[in-house]
């Protein structure tokens, strides 16, 4: 097998490798579901370096997944509609290249791993037809290397006995052992960014853990981006470098992973961080979030948070907050920033 | 796989051998409670001489004390049935004791042709209308696919048939005559009634017709399947391999949506069976739908259990086909 050198110009024309790796810039996403526009993602924005690990969180239907899809640009549009903003990597903007150019982009540079491992895997081909397509469709590699290629990285996700394993079925595979081959067929072709939704969610708690140091190894080795999607922030806390917390659509808080567990910085956040199970709070009860998460397609005003928020007053029902920065690299959507940081609220 | 195969040969044996058995049960519980069927030989009421009665329920199989006893399940005359049939002995029609053996010879192939035809046109036809009603889904296109397939088969076959027969062919068969010639392809092709010199090329209109029934269900099948594969995850996972469209397609989307559409043919083939009589009637086909129904309606019981058990036998080695076929592209029930 020669190994063949990439240039990521070949694949990615204009890349600037000054710029950031990946820049989500102010991403509107909506849905047009039967005449009516429902915002799943309402200004977006983060950004993630090589090698650093980012972290989303934030509540079911928070809009996190459709995120990571607008980024792949895997919407079906049809209903979803892309209305603003700017996704780029290496400084080019990809909601702006041909449907070609966003294909090779597609697992030669981000690749996706995600929740679901059984339904995301096609049942009628064996695991290592499905890894070994991408060397054939992207690299034009024979059916014979494409399965060596498979085998290696089957091996390299530590799935025992790969060389036999290659041949098996998706149904073949327990539930950890399916997600270890998703996230060998997302790394098939090196990308510089992986972006993991909820890899964890189907599994049982070892199970998890495995699968999170099996990522964290990997984002290692390879130098990669890791975009590590979750709606529990205590399964991040010691993987993730930076967080962005998004709430109905909103990147609502952004910050280093140990300033935000230390002195969050908008309510919900820190509303998050309560929930959190702990060695410390053992014995007592948990506080849960109360009320619902908003109806994207009729947010309250003002703030969208402002029904469920212990800090809220009058302003929050009507102004909209801005993003304030509190501390270096450190930012929130909140009227009441800086007293939230500084606990005084 | 080999262990899948045996188990569904068995199976379809089972299914075979009981199926004949409830048959035979049925015609010999006739027999039982409706009395001699040899004695219409002579012609309703007279009383026929002993010998000679005793000679004609020979010829027919009926000589066995079993038949008079109400309920008992004659397993010897079935058992001989059995084996004459592996036999190659059909026995005789009542009706100019012709060879059944040699009328099958006929039949088979006609009804077979006839088959061929329907299912082409079942499933190229449903396959382009769902994949089309699919690609288009909640448009225009795909309201007038589902509408114009629901009224067809609302429409009965045999309407379908007649209007064929007695206000399309005609016209058509004459004008197609006029320029292409009445030996040619175009001359047969549309004629109303079947010709022996032609039996290709004369069967392909009433296997068309048989192929509309079912089509609406078929096409509404191969839309939700196609639909279903369209939203599913792992399309998903391939649209995030870079892969293009049409690839997705053809290795991602049609494969998948192969299973329900396997089983929807087997399924339909039953219903089929019903279209053949009535095709094979009006069209003049000499066919086994058309062999059992003046079978029926000769009262030659024989011939109704032998056209029975032909399509007993193509429906069980069909639903076996299907059932090899889902091994073939699923590896969860290879493997099961
Ligand atoms: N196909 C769709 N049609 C209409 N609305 C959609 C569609 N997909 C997503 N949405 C809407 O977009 C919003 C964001 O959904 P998204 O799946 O991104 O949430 P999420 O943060 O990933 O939640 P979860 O934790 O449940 O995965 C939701 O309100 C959802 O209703
Ligand atoms: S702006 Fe007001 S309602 Fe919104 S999070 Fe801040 S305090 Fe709460
Ligand atoms: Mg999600």
């Amino acid at each position: 097998m020669a190994e063949t050198v990439r240039v990521i110009g070949d694949t990615l024309p204009g890349a600037d490798f000054n710029s950031p790796l990946l820049e989500v810039d102010d991403l509107h996403v909506e849905f047009r579901v039967r005449g009516r526009r429902v915002p799943a993602v309402r200004g977006a924005s983060f950004t993630l370096e090589q090698g650093r690990t980012l972290a989303v969180v934030g509540e079911s239907g928070s809009g996190k997944s459709v995120t990571s899809q607008a980024i792949m640009g895997i919407l079906d549009t049809p209903p979803a509609a892309i209305t603003g903003g700017a996704v780029r990597l290496h400084g080019v903007d990809l909601l702006e290249q041909s449907e070609e150019t966003r294909r090779e982009v597609r697992g030669n540079h981000i690749a996706i791993v995600f929740q679901d491992a059984l339904s995301s895997l096609n049942p009628l081909w064996s695991v290592g037809f499905q890894i070994g397509e991408l060397f054939r469709v992207h690299r034009g590699s024979s059916r014979k290397d494409a399965k060596l290629k498979a085998i290696e990285l089957l091996d390299q996700v530590g799935i025992p006995d790969a060389k036999n394993r290659v041949g098996h079925y998706p149904h073949q595979f327990s539930g950890g052992m399916r997600q270890r081959v998703m996230i060998a067929m997302a790394l098939a072709l090196d990308p510089e960014v992986l972006i993991a939704d909820e890899p964890t969610t189907a599994l049982d708690v070892t199970v998890q853990a495995q699968i999170m140091r099996l990522l964290k190894r990997i984002q290692s080795e390879r130098h990669m981006g890791l975009i590590l999607i979750t709606h529990d922030l205590g399964v991040v806390a010691d993987v993730a470098d930076e967080v962005a917390v998004m709430y109905a659509g909103e990147v609502v808080e952004r910050a280093g992973i140990r300033d935000a567990f230390k002195r969050p910085a908008h309510p919900y956040t820190k509303a998050l961080l309560r929930a959190i199970p702990r060695v410390d709070t053992v014995g007592r009860e948990l506080e849960v979030i109360g009320g619902l998460p908003p109806n994207p397609a009729a947010l309250p005003g003002g703030c969208p948070f402002h029904p469920r928020c212990f800090a809220a007053e009058d302003k929050c029902k009507s102004e909209v907050p801005p993003w304030t920065e509190p501390a270096e690299s450190h930012g929130s959507r909140c009227h009441f920033a800086e007293e939230v940081y500084t606990d005084e609220r | 796989m080999g262990r899948y195969v045996i188990r569904r040969l068995l199976q379809a044996l089972l299914t075979l051998g009981i199926v004949l058995f409830l048959l035979h049960y049925l015609t010999a519980l006739s027999v039982q409670i409706r009395g001699n069927p040899a004695l219409l030989f002579f012609g309703g009421d007279r009383t026929p001489d002993p010998g000679m009665l005793a000679q004609v329920e020979r010829l027919y199989g009926l000589d066995n004390k079993c038949y008079e006893r109400v309920g008992d399940p004659c397993l010897s005359p079935f058992v001989d049935r059995l084996q004459n049939f592996v036999q190659g002995d059909f026995g005789t029609t009542l009706n100019g004791n012709r060879d059944v053996g040699q009328l099958l010879a006929i039949y088979i192939p006609n009804t077979l042709r006839l088959f061929i035809f329907a299912t082409i046109t079942l499933v190229t036809v449903a396959m382009v209308l769902g994949t089309w009603a699919a690609r288009h889904r909640g448009k225009f296109i795909d309201h007038t696919v589902r509408g114009t397939t629901i009224l067809a088969d609302s429409i009965p076959v045999f309407l379908i048939l007649l209007s064929y027969v007695y206000i399309v062919a005609v016209p058509l068969t004459r004008w197609a005559r006029g320029i292409w010639g009445t030996e040619s392809f175009m001359g047969q092709v549309f004629r109303p009634n079947y010709n022996a010199d032609y039996p290709w090329t004369t069967i392909i209109i009433p296997g068309i017709i048989v192929g509309t029934v079912g089509l609406a269900t078929m096409t509404r099948l191969i839309r939700a399947s196609q639909l279903e594969n369209l939203g599913s995850d792992f399309v998903r996972t391939a649209k995030a391999k870079g892969l293009k469209p049409m690839r997705i397609t053809i290795v991602h989307v049609i494969r998948n949506s192969m299973i329900p559409i396997i089983t929807g043919v087997g399924f339909l083939f039953a219903f089929m069976l019903s279209g053949a009589v009535l095709t094979e009637g009006v069209m003049g086909i000499p066919g086994m739908g058309r062999m059992i129904f003046q079978a029926v309606q000769r009262q030659e019981g024989n011939l109704v259990i032998v056209g029975l058990t032909v399509s007993a036998v193509v429906v069980v080695f069909v639903s076996l086909i299907v059932d090899l076929l889902y091994a073939a592209l699923d590896p969860r029930i290879r493997y099961e």
